[in-house]
């Protein structure tokens, strides 16, 4: 019995011998394994965030260059608001024509090219520089430079700027604001408003004009001016021409006077007198003065963005002078109306035109008839086709009638 | 002939007395309340004036077409031209400067 307990023992602790030396090494064996997947996923990690840093370190900025760029920044916005506190400014605009002319006894030709820049400068809000020449080629290929208007504006207030120097006659309405081919809705000015004719075309003095509201809703507006007045020439025993280009002299010592007042008493809807008087001595004969009288009337109607309606009647008289080798007085009148509609939302436009001026010379008379289609490309790019029916003295150019074709470009 | 001098003396002496009217009385509210006169442009109320004038001569012109600093120029010339208030050119041209 003492025999086989003892074997018992000797194979328990045998067993337990083995066991205790066998069990641990096979936990070591898996912790082995999984401590080097671990591991082989520790280094692709790593390998990930080296390739991140380098990354990052080649697309972001330093502080250097986060600062030099903030700096660039503060510089661009101040250039780009600096036009806001700026003293000056500078702009220059203008209107350029070029024109075909088709008359009943003339043969067609490409008669009209022109072109007339304009310079804004601005000092504050007080005063503007504004000054327009008109550069055209003439009949001979000569190229003819004129200075339409130059004037140093000065803005009193806010009703009032003193404008001084040679500026468009304040007369009327057409010579001042409708005369160039952009905004002129026919392919050429009235009968009357052009060189030498009835209207005023400038005048070199000061003038004082502004506006002021009127009304509820109404608005106003005036001119009044003083300059060297026109140059009244001679042909033999009549007077030939009211020369108004605006003068830089004053050869008879008289100054003309004159103003023009204009009322809008609901918008769009404008009514103007004019008026201008002095006294004149005609060339040669500045000392035998004779009056002179200019009258006008205006009026101009929108409705909606389709209708314009306008028309305007100007008259220039010289009086007489019984002393003078021309001694009768001579009166240029004329008047026009003129309706436009433009077929919105297409670019077309219809306009048409009657006029009519009387001189006192019988081969400048003409009345005349218009009809023409616009097309805009834009507001200030127009192509025009007109035809103009005139009736003057028989075998004179005032009674050819005419086609007429113009694309101007007002910028 | 004498009447027609004595319509345009007439005429002359309307437009004269209203306009130095106008400037005795610009030149008195300005310095009196001149903080009224000078204030800033209204975006609205440019806009309603814009629509109003500027189609009185000439196609309206698109306020894109120039940047804000050339338009301070030109409406400060189409002031003179069309007979505009101070206040009116500033609330244009505000509203100009909005639309580009």
């Amino acid at each position: 019995m003492k025999a086989i307990a003892s074997r018992r023992r000797i194979f328990a602790v045998t067993i337990l011998t083995v066991t205790a030396l066998t069990i641990p090494a096979m936990v070591s064996a898996d912790d082995i394994t999984q401590l080097k997947s671990e591991l082989e996923t520790l280094k692709k990690q790593v390998n990930e965030l080296k390739k991140l840093l380098i990354t990052q370190q080649k697309t972001v900025a330093s502080k250097a260059e986060v600062d030099s760029v903030k700096q660039e920044v503060r510089e661009v916005a101040k250039r780009s608001g600096e036009w806001k506190i700026a003293d000056s400014a500078v702009h220059l605009a203008g209107y350029g024509a070029v024109g075909y002319t088709d008359g009943e006894n003339s043969d067609g030709a490409f008669n009209l090219v022109t072109f007339n820049p304009i310079f804004h400068y601005q000092y504050k809000d007080l005063f503007l520089l504004e000054a327009e020449l008109e550069l055209e080629v003439g009949e001979d290929g000569e190229t003819e430079v004129a200075l339409e208007y130059a004037t140093i504006d000065w803005l009193i207030n806010d009703y009032a700027v003193l404008v001084a120097g040679k500026f468009l006659s304040p007369l009327g309405q057409f010579r001042q604001n409708l005369h160039p081919t952009w905004i002129n809705k026919f392919a050429s000015a009235p009968p009357g408003f052009g060189h030498d004719q009835a209207a005023p075309l400038a005048e070199v003095g000061a003038q004082l004009r502004g506006g002021f509201p009127f009304m509820k809703q109404g608005r106003a507006n005036y001119a009044v001016y003083v300059g060297n007045g026109p140059l009244i020439e001679l042909d033999g025993d009549e007077i030939e021409a009211v020369e108004t280009e605006g003068l830089a002299s004053n050869a008879d010592g008289e100054l003309i006077w004159g103003g023009r007042f204009g009322i809008l008493p609901v918008p769009m809807l404008e009514f103007g007198i004019s008026a201008a008087f002095g006294d004149v001595g005609p060339e040669g004969e500045e000392n035998l003065l004779r009056s002179y009288r200019t009258y006008g009337v205006d009026a101009a109607y929108q409705i909606g963005s389709e209708w314009d309606f306008r028309g305007e009647y100007i008259s220039q008289r010289v009086g007489s002078n019984t002393t003078s080798a021309a001694p009768e007085s001579a009166t240029f009148r004329t008047w026009y109306v003129q309706g436009a509609y433009k077929f919105l939302p297409t670019k077309w436009e219809l306009v048409a035109r009657y006029g009519d001026y009387d001189s006192p010379h019988a081969s400048q008379n003409q009345e005349q008839w218009g009809i023409g289609v616009n097309y805009l490309f834009a507001s200030n790019a127009i192509a025009k086709i007109g035809f103009e029916s005139n009736d003057g003295l028989r075998g004179e150019t005032t009674d050819d009638d005419r086609f007429l074709l113009q694309l101007t470009y007002g910028f | 002939m004498k009447n027609h001098k004595i319509f345009g003396l007439g005429i002359f002496s309307v437009v004269s007395y209203m306009a130095i009217a106008v400037v005795v009385q610009a030149m008195q509210v300005s310095t009196v309340v001149a903080s009224e006169t000078e204030r800033a442009g209204d975006i609205g109320r440019g806009a309603g004036l814009w629509s109003q004038n500027c189609a009185r001569c000439h196609n309206m012109r698109d306020p894109k077409e120039f940047r804000d600093d050339l338009w301070k120029p030109i409406v400060t010339h189409m002031r003179i031209r069309a007979g505009l208030t101070g206040q009116d050119t500033r609330d244009i041209l505000v509203f100009l400067q909005a639309s580009n």
